[in-house]
């Protein structure tokens, strides 16, 4: 640890209290390399020993006072130099004076309040470390140890499904459903996709998980787009009325929780693509947001109740696929407020939100799905008013069941460009 | 060159350089030759003599790149690059004995490759053959690293070709099916490296997602790779066994990011998970059955749902109650199969719909290919054992008549239907006939229904004959009660509502369903006659439809339709081997009569020869009529009729003559009906047919004389009897002689004159002597080609010599009359031989009457066969033989019964008269060989007369004719004929010396005759 060629005559080292005990948790480093990290979870007292220990045992180790900090900061990486602290908790260990010999302080930071969960990413970096110091008028004897946090979040059992019918006019009309827009790290995502109608010749269709992370604000925003996962869910090209079963396992993925705003500095979200692929390698795609959260372990289920079994009841009946009357429900799903997806080519129009429905602003759109759709065509979506049960199912669609459905121009999305930077 | 072939050939580097100049000049050489019409020759020149050289490869290589160019150029003779590209790869191995570096080797592969690019556009047959033996270089050179680049260039080829053939295809899968995989994952089982096993699994599996290939080659593919999936599953099976837990396992192969081998490894798995934990068995085994909807690529789905159903076909649940619920039960199996079924037959059926529509024909025979995926869903469901009929009914049948009608396509629907009939038990159908032939109804119109409905009913019939027709059908009638039916009726009525509602049915399909209900109706019901007759009534129906809709009356010769009735009617024919039973049909014979002419004989003949070979006998009128009724096409002409062919016909009406013969009844009177009614039904027939089908009619009536003589004792009536049936005879004669012909009714009246020379009734004497009358009157006014004159009075000398019946009073004139007739014969040698005959009209033998009788009996059968042979049809000769035979034997024992007997009329004046009036006609011959041969003739005659007490014959006389014809014998030319005559001379002179030595103590001696 001696950096610097005069001088370091004191070694620290940071021991934590059952570190043999604790549990450890992989953390990405800047490297990209992954480490193992003792894990805290939120409220939880950190604490432990530090011990200086001394070079040359009976020399005389002069210092401005020790002290130990814990430190949560985010680091934005186009911003090297600014490191955004929100939490800095000190502890003084050691008034100035001198050390004689190796001595070992303890420390405890108590029921420190931990908001937010480590996050390596392509731009941004949240870590939490200790850092202890003795401080000394020339330079510092410093230690710092990076320590792992997750935040655990208990939603209700009782989740909202994602259910949804969309399509391209004359072309490909399909309804999916999630079986929820919340899951956990290790849950298991279970849908069904109905095909209503089928004009394209379609090769395969896969779901991808898309972590979008956005740093900055104003002007200054950066989005990076990253497929974590890529699977493939169907094979061949289905019929009008076959309904294809969705199950994919998060477990086995690099996921994060959904971090929304983290300190006002950055945002990772995450989503789930549905492509269609046709046999003239068109893609057809509709992302939808889905919120991540981190469950306890305790409560992992165990193996021999396997949530593997898990499937959608096939609540999506068959229905009528003439849907001539509802042509001018053509619309996109209210981008819901609170998981709010913010998609970058999806400007809310606002004050429109009357009775005026926009049969018209549909065509225009699907026009343009047919000139650039050579590589790549969001789905319109359709909410037709059948489908949203009496009670809302899905907690997001609530204001098109009591009013009248908001107008709003459909989505385009851009053909997809995120397979080249993973 | 050969010097630098020995340079090191392990260090690649040195070779090169030094031939680099070579490759230059080569290079160059071509360059040169460029405008050369023909460069690839020049090309396969360059190669051939390089390729001699290990060495020279390398110039090859670089002279390759520049030909390539020529040759997507040029046109070039197929040959010609094939031959090439044989050089090409000689090279390569060579080279891969040298061990090149890995980058010239590599870059000779990829030019071969683009050549066989282009070898491929041109002939893409050949590619096959090149593929293989990229794959033999591959082995070798390619260690590894260009192997993959192969695959691809292979896969781009094919992508390419678009059309592809088999076997190029299976080349290319041999390529894609690379062995190393399996034996990796192998490999690391033995490591148990799980998870790089599983890792190296899911890249072979990997192979299986390829749309490249054919079904067949698919198959192979597959079964290749499920080969090793098992060895896979064995050791999963084992570590689990042994106590390991591979948690997760299930989850972990959900991981894979592409479906196909995700699903596979899925199945494998939950297969282990079911063997070791049976408790997750029913809700996996739904999970399983539910996730394979992810492919939905009919090739690869059908296939992947094959592998499920192949892997769980031993852990079914397969019992009715379970007692832990988890295990499921057989309506949980039911469940599985009919999903996995109703999926797998959706997949097959959408195969139909993919692709371009001028493929349909490869793609209809690969459908079939597949089609034992399909139908392996309904062997499971018939293999599960504890399916009650009464889960058949209510969970099985439905679930996949469901499908199979709703999925509307007619390969499916026939191919399923017939699957069911043959997979599952009798029992079950059976139970089941309502419904499963109500969706039969609702088919689409492509389908062949008859193929299933004559399947089942095949079936059923077959069950039902095991179990001698116990069998037990209920029905569920409209007002839901079951009532108990029999199957024919169940059949019967659904058959008419299909043919009914299927407008579009060909004629020929409905009438093989009627077939196979009349088959279904002799085989259950063998004792109701009136399913049978139903069956045929409604045919007729079906076949007066056909004439409506094509406007003729008759069905035309060897259609489809024509052949199936012909089947139909041929059926109960065969059946019951009895036309009396026939005719008890009432719809039989109006049936016949859809037929055309040729049909109708054809059916004729059938019946005829069946009731020939089976010896029925017809004994009523009624059933004489009905019989001829039926065969109205050979009894009568019609008016559709063409100019058959005579031999056929005289055939024909051989067999219906034969037929009369069946006619027969024990009782006299009764058979004196049956042959009026016959004659009755026969004598339209026209003098075609009167003449074959008359003469058995007549010898049954002179039979049935006899048996009145018989039955003289019994019945007092029948002398009257008798007369009328003479008179019946006579009248059916007149009607032949009406017919204009003359030798048959002439030998007829000549057979009746002796039969009732025979019966002996009341005024006998006066119908005999009408009866030879007429033949004579038919003698001398319709007979006139002499052969057949002398025949004729010879029959009729022999016939009156025969009868003893006639007075002083009618028999002068027949004398007088036949030999004047004989007299009257054209020719000498006729002349003669009837002249000395007509001694016989004059004296009749006193004693030795016995002799006498028995040499004309057998004279008589011989003629009677003779004469009738040639005339009526080979078959219906012998019949007449031998009711001629019978007559006479009968004839003779009458005789027999007589001890005394003497002629009153003998006159031996005029019968030595006679034979001397032969000796002169004898005397006018011209040729010595015919007048020598009748002088012997003649000598027999005088001796026989003598010895037979005529004493006008006298010694001289005998030597007289023995000196004539002695002188007339020394004149002749030696030759064999001559022998004979000298021979029959001798004989005869051996015969009087016989006499003289021992003489007859009654007859007349030979006293002073000299024998030189």
């Amino acid at each position: 640890m001696s950096f610097f060629g005069f001088g370091q005559n004191a070694d620290i080292e940071i021991v934590f209290d059952d570190a043999d005990k604790r549990k450890v948790a992989e953390v990405k480093t800047d490297e990209g390399k992954k480490e193992k990290l003792l894990l805290y979870y939120d409220g939880e007292t950190v604490s432990g020993r530090v011990n200086v220990t001394l070079r040359k045992p009976g020399s005389k180790l002069e210092h401005q006072g020790i002290k130990v900090e814990l430190i949560g900061q985010i680091e934005l990486f186009y911003d090297r130099g600014n490191h955004h602290e929100f939490i800095s908790l000190v502890k003084e260990l050691a008034r100035p004076g001198d050390l004689l010999q190796h001595t070992s302080y303890p420390f405890e930071f108590a029921n420190v309040e931990k908001p937010y969960e480590v996050y390596t990413g392509s731009n941004v970096r949240l870590r939490y470390f200790l850092r202890a110091t003795i401080v000394r008028r020339l330079s510092d004897i410093v230690k710092e140890v990076d320590i792992a946090v997750h935040t655990l979040c208990s939603y209700p059992e009782v989740l909202n499904s994602i259910k949804m019918e969309v399509g391209i006019e004359d072309c490909l009309h399909i309804e999916f459903e999630y079986n929820k827009s919340k899951y956990h790290l290790k849950d298991v995502i279970v849908g069904k996709i109905y095909f209503l109608l089928v004009r394209i010749k379609i090769k395969h269709m896969e779901i991808s998980i898309i972590k979008r992370e956005t740093t900055g604000s104003g002007p200054n925003t950066f989005t990076e787009n990253e497929t974590v996962a890529k699977y493939e869910i169907m094979d061949g090209a289905p019929v009008r009325g076959e309904s294809i079963p969705i199950r994919v396992f998060l477990a086995g993925y690099d996921l994060t929780p959904t971090m929304r705003d983290i300190n006002n500095k950055f945002s990772v979200r995450y989503y789930l693509n549905l492509v269609l692929m046709d046999t003239e390698d068109r893609r057809y795609f509709k992302q939808q947001e889905v919120t991540l959260w981190r469950k306890s372990d305790k409560s992992r289920l165990p193996l021999h109740n396997p949530h593997n079994m898990q499937h959608l009841p096939s609540t999506i009946m068959p229905r009528q696929l003439s849907i001539s009357s509802e042509e001018n429900s053509v619309r996109t799903m209210s981008p819901n407020q609170d998981s709010g997806p913010q998609r970058s080519v999806s400007p809310f129009i606002p004050g429109n939100d009357g009775d005026k429905c926009n049969g018209p602003t549909t065509k225009p759109i699907e026009e343009d799905i047919e000139e650039q759709g050579k590589n790549a065509s969001d789905i319109t979506e359709k909410v037709s008013k059948v489908q949203i049960n009496d009670k809302p199912l899905v907690a997001e669609n609530t204001i098109i069941v009591e009013k009248p459905p908001i107008a709003e121009k459909p989505i385009l999305n851009r053909p997809e460009g995120d397979e080249t930077t993973q | 060159m050969n010097e630098f072939s020995e340079v090191s050939l392990w260090n690649p580097r040195k070779i090169r350089s030094p031939y680099k100049s070579i490759g230059f000049c080569g290079l160059s050489k071509l360059i040169g030759l460029r405008h050369v019409s023909d460069p690839p020759t020049v090309l396969s020149e360059l190669v051939v003599s390089s390729s001699g050289n290990k060495a020279g490869v390398v110039v090859q290589l670089q002279a390759r790149h520049e030909a390539e160019a020529q040759m997507t150029n040029q046109v070039s003779p197929v040959e010609e690059q094939e031959k090439l590209l044989d050089e090409a790869l000689n090279v390569v191995k060579v080279q891969s004995a040298m061990w090149f570096e890995r980058s010239s080797s590599t870059r000779v592969e990829r030019g071969m490759l683009r050549c066989f690019g282009q070898l491929e556009r041109m002939n893409e047959s050949r590619l096959t053959k090149q593929i293989y033996r990229a794959n033999v270089c591959d082995g070798k050179v390619g260690k590894g690293c260009s192997g993959k680049s192969y695959a691809d260039h292979v896969d781009y080829i094919l992508k390419k070709g678009q059309i592809l053939s088999i076997r190029s295809q299976r080349a290319c899968m041999k390529r894609m099916m690379d062995v190393n995989k399996a034996f990796q994952m192998n490999r690391c089982l033995d490591k148990s490296k799980l998870m790089d096993a599983l890792k190296h699994a899911s890249t072979m599996l990997g192979e299986l997602r390829t749309s490249l290939l054919s079904p067949k080659s698919y198959y192979e593919l597959y079964m290749a790779i499920t080969d090793e999936l098992r060895h896979l599953e064995l050791y999963l099976l084992e570590e689990f066994q042994k106590g390991r837990k591979v948690a997760d396992l299930y989850e972990l192969v959900q991981y894979a990011g592409n479906i196909v081998p995700r699903l596979y490894l899925l199945i494998t798995v939950g297969l282990v998970y079911i063997k070791t934990n049976t408790s997750l068995r029913r809700d996996l085994l739904k999970d399983l059955v539910e996730m394979c909807r992810g492919v939905q690529h009919p090739l690869r789905g059908l296939f992947l749902r094959n592998y499920l159903l192949q892997c769980t076909r031993n852990v079914l649940p397969d019992v009715a109650e379970a007692e832990n619920e988890n295990e499921g039960t057989v309506r949980d199996a039911i469940d599985f199969v009919l999903m996995n079924f109703a999926e797998m037959n959706k997949l097959w059926v959408r195969m139909q719909h993919q692709g371009h529509s001028r493929d349909k024909e490869r793609r209809e025979r690969e459908r079939s290919e597949l089609r034992i995926l399909v139908g392996t869903n309904l062997v499971r469901l018939s293999q599960l054992e504890s399916v009650t009929v009464e889960d058949y009914k209510r969970l099985v049948l439905p679930g996949i008549l469901e499908q199979v009608v709703s999925c509307r396509d007619a390969i499916a629907q026939e191919y399923l239907m017939e699957c069911i009939i043959q997979v599952f038990p009798d029992e079950f159908h059976l139970a089941n006939l309502q419904p499963f032939l109500k969706s039969c109804a609702e088919l689409q119109p492509g389908v062949n229904i008859k193929n299933i409905i004559i399947a089942l009913i095949e079936r059923l019939a077959t069950y039902s004959q095991r179990n001698e027709g116990n069998i037990n059908l209920s029905v569920v009638l409209e007002d839901g009660q079951e009532q108990e039916v029999q199957l024919f009726e169940v059949f019967s009525d659904q058959v008419a509502s299909i043919t009914q509602s299927r407008t579009d049915m060909a004629p020929e399909d409905m009438l093989s369903l009627q077939v196979a209900l009349l088959k279904l109706a002799q085989r259950c019901h063998p004792d109701k006659l009136n399913y049978v007759d139903r069956v045929l009534a409604h045919t007729d129906k079906i076949c007066q439809e056909i004439h409506q809709n094509s406007g003729k009356t008759h069905l035309e010769h060897n259609t489809a339709v024509f052949k199936e009735l012909m089947r139909l009617l041929k059926l109960p024919a065969d059946h019951y081997k009895d036309i009396l039973t026939l005719t008890r049909l009432h719809h039989y014979a109006p049936l016949i009569n859809h037929l055309n002419h040729p049909g109708r004989t054809m059916i004729a003949l059938h019946l005829v020869t069946d009731v020939l070979e089976s010896g029925t006998l017809i004994s009523t009128p009624e059933d004489v009529e009905a019989v001829l009724t039926m065969l109205e096409v050979l009894v009568k002409d019609q008016p559709d009729q063409h100019t058959a062919d005579d031999d056929d016909f005289m055939e024909e009406q051989g067999l219906l003559a034969r037929l009369i013969h069946h006619f027969k009844s024990d009782s006299a009177d009764q058979q004196y009906l049956i042959l009026s009614a016959a004659k009755k039904a026969l004598q339209n027939g026209g003098a075609r047919r009167i003449q074959h089908t008359f003469p058995p009619i007549l010898f049954h009536a002179y039979r049935l004389a006899f048996t009145y003589k018989d039955l003289k004792d019994q019945d007092e009536m029948w002398e009257k009897k008798c007369q009328k049936i003479f008179q019946f005879c006579h009248q059916t004669i007149s009607m032949l002689v009406k017919a204009e012909l003359a030798e048959l009714p002439l030998r007829l009246y000549i057979q009746g004159a002796l039969a009732i020379g025979e019966v002996q009734f009341a005024n006998y004497e006066t119908i005999a002597y009408e009866f030879l009358s007429q033949a004579f009157s038919l003698y001398e006014d319709e007979i006139s080609d002499s052969k057949a004159q002398l025949a004729a009075i010879t029959l009729i000398i022999g016939t009156f010599e025969q009868m003893n019946c006639f007075g002083a009073e009618n028999a002068e004139p027949m004398r007088t009359q036949c030999a004047l007739a004989a007299s009257k014969l054209l020719k000498k040698p006729d002349q003669c031989r009837a002249v000395a005959l007509c001694a016989h009209l004059f004296w009749k033998a006193p004693r030795d009457g016995k002799q006498l009788t028995k040499q004309f009996t057998c004279r008589l059968c011989a003629t009677a066969v003779f004469l009738l042979l040639g005339r009526i049809g080979r078959w219906s000769g012998r019949e007449i033989a031998r009711s001629a035979l019978s007559l006479a034997r009968s004839a003779q024992a009458e005789r027999d019964n007589e001890s005394c007997f003497f002629w009153p009329l003998n006159d031996g004046a005029r019968a030595q008269e006679c034979l001397r009036k032969g000796a002169r006609v004898a005397q006018q011959c011209m040729d010595g060989g015919v007048r020598a041969q009748l002088l012997v003739e003649l000598l027999g005659r005088y001796a026989y007369f003598r010895e037979r007490g005529n004493a006008q014959i006298t010694v001289q006389q005998l030597d007289a004719i023995i000196q004539k014809t002695r002188e007339e014998l020394a004149n002749l030319d030696q030759s064999e004929e001559v022998d004979q005559i000298t021979k029959h001379f001798h004989n005869t002179l051996q015969h009087l010396k016989n006499r003289m030595e021992c003489p007859d103590p009654d007859g007349l001696g030979y006293e002073g005759l000299v024998l030189a």
